[in-house]
């Protein structure tokens, strides 16, 4: 996350810079630290000692969360500057602090966004600008520690191939009202001002709209910015968690967890885990199973009637879901799981979760891949299933806002692709073309729709009249990706009917 | 930016949009119109501008190549067949699942290391039959933390802990206690350390839910909270609503009691009735051994199923539906005849009844046979030829001494429709007197009449007379009119060569001709058939001897005089107006 190298770079200006030592540097300072190779500047979010040295908790400007890591002090610059916390603000923020876990420069007042906002787009250009140097070494973009980078170059040569082309494909999802994204339209000062007015949710606000609605958390401050959880041994494979979750505290001390692949039940000890595995008979998600290919199955889940598997579910999607909270209970969400077969039983892949009854009309709440099966076209296979249970539904769908930029990325392939499809049909059928047909026909909402062709650049305003242009390079590049497309949803294999809850459920009383 | 901000025609979601390709479109046109937009992305503000984002998005449309990076997963170095020895069987149709997790992973409670050590050094001191077992020792420490967990729900606040005594109890659920028992207090002793360990809490690592309110709402690791019910308002309708509510609950699970107990017991009987079967199956198998040892030849009624009672009830509604168990178990009845054969036919039905109507009408056409015996109805065929009895051959000449003397009586009388009973009165006396005293002269020797004896209807004697020479001279005798009706009377004249038509001089208006011809009643036959129909069987049997007599050459006229009256009197004592009408 950027906002405190900006925030100071920006506009705060009485923010004492000075030398310091591996001793004196504290938790919210801003230090230059060696990523990639690359000096970036990171706030301290936490410090430790271990047996091989004082280690820092790194945020890197700019970085998403998830790619925060602990460094030895061999990798901080002692040489450059650091940006001390600045004690005044930390004092107007000591309530926000706390939530923050004593993050400093990350939290921005109100009053400050305005200023920040210009600051991150200068930014973003810098990164833009930036992005042509990082793309020629393709391991330098990759940035992760050096064990992971070895990891990934053995990986690149093989996978790179298969999943280059693929855009990733890990949905996650998160909650900005729709209003704010028309807003985001047309950005001017005023709006923008406008916009930092709405958008500071207070505490009791946001968890009144959690309680109502809704999975994703509006307020990043709520979020607790330290990873708890290092390594997680899940069926074949160790994850390394992106982002904090509310495991047993306990959890934290332990070097690895023990996560049962099949009722997603959690160990810290191995001997508990293994007795575990000896009288679990559960071999797929605990509901009915509603989809099934050769390939694929989805399971449908109630969050009340199945809350320990669901919570359980919730717990580990939250290790890779930013915005996803668990302030309140999985009861009124479903939660459709898909999985592979094998000898074995149904592994889980990813899920997406839903409303019982969206006030918003959302079609997905929170959406994951896991990150052993990232980059393999299942992101695009959740999402199609969503749409399919709206299309059944008779409804238009989005997913729960903020979006991940992972999700985000998955989302526009899936719109884009379709769209693309959709408007190419048109041109041989004749069709007449509206917003509003693209929208039904795709079950998705009209501002998707929207904002996908402009993100496409193919709604152009040409001489007095509202046009599609459709670009050559789309289309070279659709037929190029659906020559790949190994697997779709086949809508005639799904056995579901819209579930249906009484009044006395509706009340949320679940 | 700022070409965004000039606000075009503000686009509807129904209109019309044309779509062009790229090349239909000038290409700096399309540029200049597509250069800066900002689009909504639906990500978090803050999050927008990250550094790899906004790398990708930037080429997005152009390469793909561009990736997000994240932690990559790896392989894990533990044995996954190990650990995950279960084998999965496919299922054919989709899967049906409602257990919960805890439902699925039986007991609760999972051994740690720590455990594992304890476990070992405990079982070390006791000999191989008296060690504890992992499940075992598992099994206890559910017990333990499910009794703390529920006699004691704040133990980590206050710190009490559950006493030995009151584990007792829930130890006396388990299974097998022999086995377990035993071990019970030493466990405790270690459960018990452990929990002081830990300050008191479960032993399992656990999540942390509400406690407080205060100190719960900064607490990241506290999750999964209650979401307040809204209340709703209480009013009298609502309490009646909720008691109602109540009722019907609970008289529906009364009526799913009363099911399940009324299954149960069906099963029962289904149970009892397949007993039943089994042993006369096994006694039928004994009694089929003897038979055969003892050679007893029977038609084996009494090894099959089909019993008496079975078929009685089936076989008259068997006409529409014969049962098909009988049929699935014994094609071939106990009486040897193939079961189609108590099937009856339509068309063999049908048949039958045609059959019994055919019957019914040849009986009636019989009866009414035997009813017009010896009525020969002349005024059917006028013209045909006559034939029967009356045939001239009949007629015979008399050899009497006969004494002319005309009728004085009968020829005023019956003389305009003579009719046979006008004429069966003055008969008698005539043919009386007439044998007495018979003048012999000498024409009447040479050639006397021929007279003719026939049974009329009912039986009646007639006697017909013919004279063989003409006689102009003389009055053809009334009597001699045939009876068969006035056409016979009138046209057979002809045919009879010598004879001319008599002629009588009768004045139609004589006050006594006229009194005469209203005295006539309505024929009789006319009136009186039915009656007189009652009557023919009796009298058939005389006619037949008649007949009889009548076709015996007769040797003289005597006897053949003799039935006269008899035949004749009927009719007489029948009608006394006849009787007056010669007077």
């Amino acid at each position: 996350m950027s906002p405190g190298g900006e925030v100071s770079v920006g506009s705060d200006g009485p923010r004492k810079k000075g030398k310091a030592t591996p001793d004196t540097l504290a938790v919210g300072c801003i230090a230059h630290v060696t990523k990639d190779g690359q000096a970036r500047r990171a706030e301290i979010l936490s410090i430790k000692e271990t047996k091989s040295g004082r280690q820092f908790y790194c945020n890197f400007d700019n970085f998403n969360k998830r790619l925060d890591e602990w460094v030895p002090v061999t990798r901080i610059d002692f040489e450059k500057e650091v940006e001390w916390p600045n004690p005044d603000k930390d004092k107007a923020k000591e309530p926000k602090t706390k939530k923050n876990t004593g993050a400093v420069s990350k939290k921005t007042q109100p009053g400050k966004k305005n200023q920040r906002r210009p600051g991150k787009r200068e930014q973003s250009v810098a990164s833009e600008g930036q992005t042509p140097q990082q793309k020629d070494p393709p391991s330098a973009s990759h940035p992760w520690s050096e064990f992971v980078e070895s990891q990934q170059k053995d990986k690149k040569g093989t996978e790179d191939v298969v999943a280059s082309l693929e855009v990733p494909s890990t949905g996650q999802t998160p909650g900005v009202g729709p209003d704010e994204m028309e807003v985001d339209e047309d950005e001017t000062p005023a709006s923008a001002a406008k916009k930092d007015h709405l958008h500071p949710f207070s505490r009791e606000q946001e968890i009144e709209k959690l309680r109502t609605s809704g999975s994703m958390t509006q307020n990043p401050a709520e979020i607790s910015r330290i990873r708890n959880i290092s390594q997680v041994e899940f069926g074949r494979y160790v994850l390394f968690p992106w982002y904090f979750s509310p495991y047993p505290e306990i959890f934290s001390q332990e070097d690895s967890i023990y996560i049962c692949e099949f009722c997603l039940s959690y160990y810290a000890d191995l001997k508990s885990f293994t007795r575990h595995r000896m009288k679990c008979t559960l071999q797929h998600p605990p509901g009915n199973e509603i989809y099934r290919d050769d390939f694929v199955s989805f399971f449908e889940i109630d969050g009340r009637r199945q809350r320990t598997w669901c919570r359980n579910l919730c717990l580990l999607s939250k290790m890779f879901l930013d915005h996803k909270t668990l302030y309140y209970d999985v009861d009124p969400f479903l939660f459709y799981v898909m999985t592979t077969r094998d000898e074995h039983g149904c592994h889980f892949i990813g899920y997406f979760s839903k409303e019982k009854e969206s006030q918003d009309g959302y079609n997905v709440a929170c959406i994951l891949t896991l990150p052993q099966y990232q980059r393999k076209g299942y992101g695009r296979l959740l999402i199609q299933f969503s749409y399919e249970l709206s299309k059944i539904e008779g409804k238009l769908g989005s997913p729960e806002k903020p979006l991940s930029d992972l999700g985000l990325l998955s989302y526009r392939q899936y719109w884009s692709e379709n769209i693309i499809d959709l408007l190419l049909s048109y041109g041989d059928n004749d069709e007449k073309c509206t917003i509003e047909g693209i929208a039904s026909h795709l079950a998705m909402t009209t501002q998707d729709v929207e904002h996908t062709l402009q993100a496409l650049k193919m709604q152009v305003y040409h001489k007095g009249e509202h046009k599609i242009v459709i670009p050559e390079k789309l289309v070279q590049q659709r037929e190029k990706s659906r020559a790949k497309q190994k697997r779709l949803i086949d809508p005639e294999r799904i056995q579901w009917k819209p579930p249906v809850f009484t009044a006395s459920s509706r009340t949320w009383a679940w | 930016m700022a070409t965004r901000k000039v606000r075009y025609k503000k686009l509807n979601v129904k209109t019309i949009l044309p779509i062009l390709r790229e090349a239909q479109i000038d290409p700096t046109e399309y540029e200049s119109l597509t250069n800066e937009a900002q689009i909504a992305t639906g990500v978090e503000q803050a999050e927008e501008n990250e550094y790899h984002l906004q790398a990708v998005l930037q080429n997005a449309g152009v390469a793909a190549d561009k990736e997000i990076p994240v932690p990559p997963p790896q392989e894990s170095t533990l044995d996954y067949e190990k650990l995950y020895k279960n084998r999965f069987s496919k299922t054919s149709t989709y899967i049906r699942f409602s257990q919960t997790v805890e439902e699925c992973i039986g007991c609760m409670y999972d051994m740690t290391e720590e455990d594992e050590t304890f476990l070992k050094s405990y079982n070390q001191k006791r000999a191989a039959s008296a060690q504890l077992s992992d499940d075992d020792f598992e099994r206890i420490m559910e017990v333990y933390e499910e009794t703390a967990d529920t006699r004691t729900p704040f133990a980590a606040i206050d710190q009490t802990v559950v006493p030995y005594d009151e584990m007792l109890q829930g130890l006396q659920d388990l299974g097998d206690k022999a086995k377990v028992m035993p071990h019970a207090k030493e466990i405790y002793e270690y459960w018990r350390s452990r929990r002081q360990a830990l300050f008191n809490k479960p032993l399992h690592p656990t999540l942390k839910f509400e406690t407080h309110q205060e100190s719960d709402d900064m607490d990241p690791y506290v999750c999964f909270r209650r979401r307040e019910v809204r209340q709703t308002r209480k009013t009298r309708a609502r309490d009646v609503q909720s008691a109602d509510k109540l009722k019907r609950l609970r008289k529906e699970l009364e009526e799913g009691r009363q099911l399940v107990l009324a299954s149960h017991n069906r099963e029962l009987l289904k149970a009892e009735t397949l007993k039943t079967d089994r042993a006369i199956f096994e006694l039928r198998s004994q009694l089929k051994d003897i038979k055969v040892r003892l050679g007893i030849k029977t038609d084996d009624e009494d090894l099959v199923n089909q019993k008496p009672q079975k078929r009685k009830a089936s076989e008259a509604p068997a006409v529409q539906r014969p049962p098909p168990p009988a049929a699935l178990r014994m094609p071939v009845r106990p009486d040897g005849r193939p079961t189609e054969s108590d099937l009856l036919e339509l068309a063999d039905r049908l048949a039958e009844k045609e059959n019994e109507l055919r019957v019914d009408i040849e009986k009636k056409v019989l009866n009414h046979a035997e009813w017009n015996r010896n009525y020969v109805d002349l005024t059917r065929g006028p013209l045909s030829p006559i034939h029967g009895p009356r045939q001239d051959p009949n007629f015979r000449p008399a050899k009497t001494q006969y004494l002319m003397t005309p009728p004085a009586s009968a020829s005023s009388g019956s003389m305009e429709e003579p009719t046979p009973m006008d004429l069966d009165k003055p008969q008698d006396p005539a043919l009386l007197m007439k044998f007495r005293g018979v003048a012999q002269d000498e024409e009447s020797r040479a050639n006397p009449p021929a007279y003719r004896r026939r049974i009329g209807r009912l039986g009646r004697l007639w006697i017909d007379r013919r004279f063989n020479r003409p006689d102009p001279g003389l009055a053809s005798p009334p009597r001699d009119v045939p009876d068969d009706g006035p056409d016979r009377w009138k046209y057979d004249q002809s045919s009879d060569d010598e004879e001319d038509p008599p002629v009588y001089n009768v004045d139609p208006f004589e006050t006594r001709a006229l009194k005469f011809r209203a005295s006539i009643p309505i024929p009789p036959w006319m009136l009186q058939r039915p009656q007189i129909n009652q009557r023919v069987l009796p009298a058939a049997m005389q006619q037949q001897q008649q007949q009889q007599q009548q076709q015996q050459p007769q040797p003289h006229p005597i006897p053949q005089q003799q039935p006269v009256p008899t035949p004749v009197q009927l009719p007489v004592t029948k009608s006394p107006a006849h009787l007056k009408a010669p007077t």
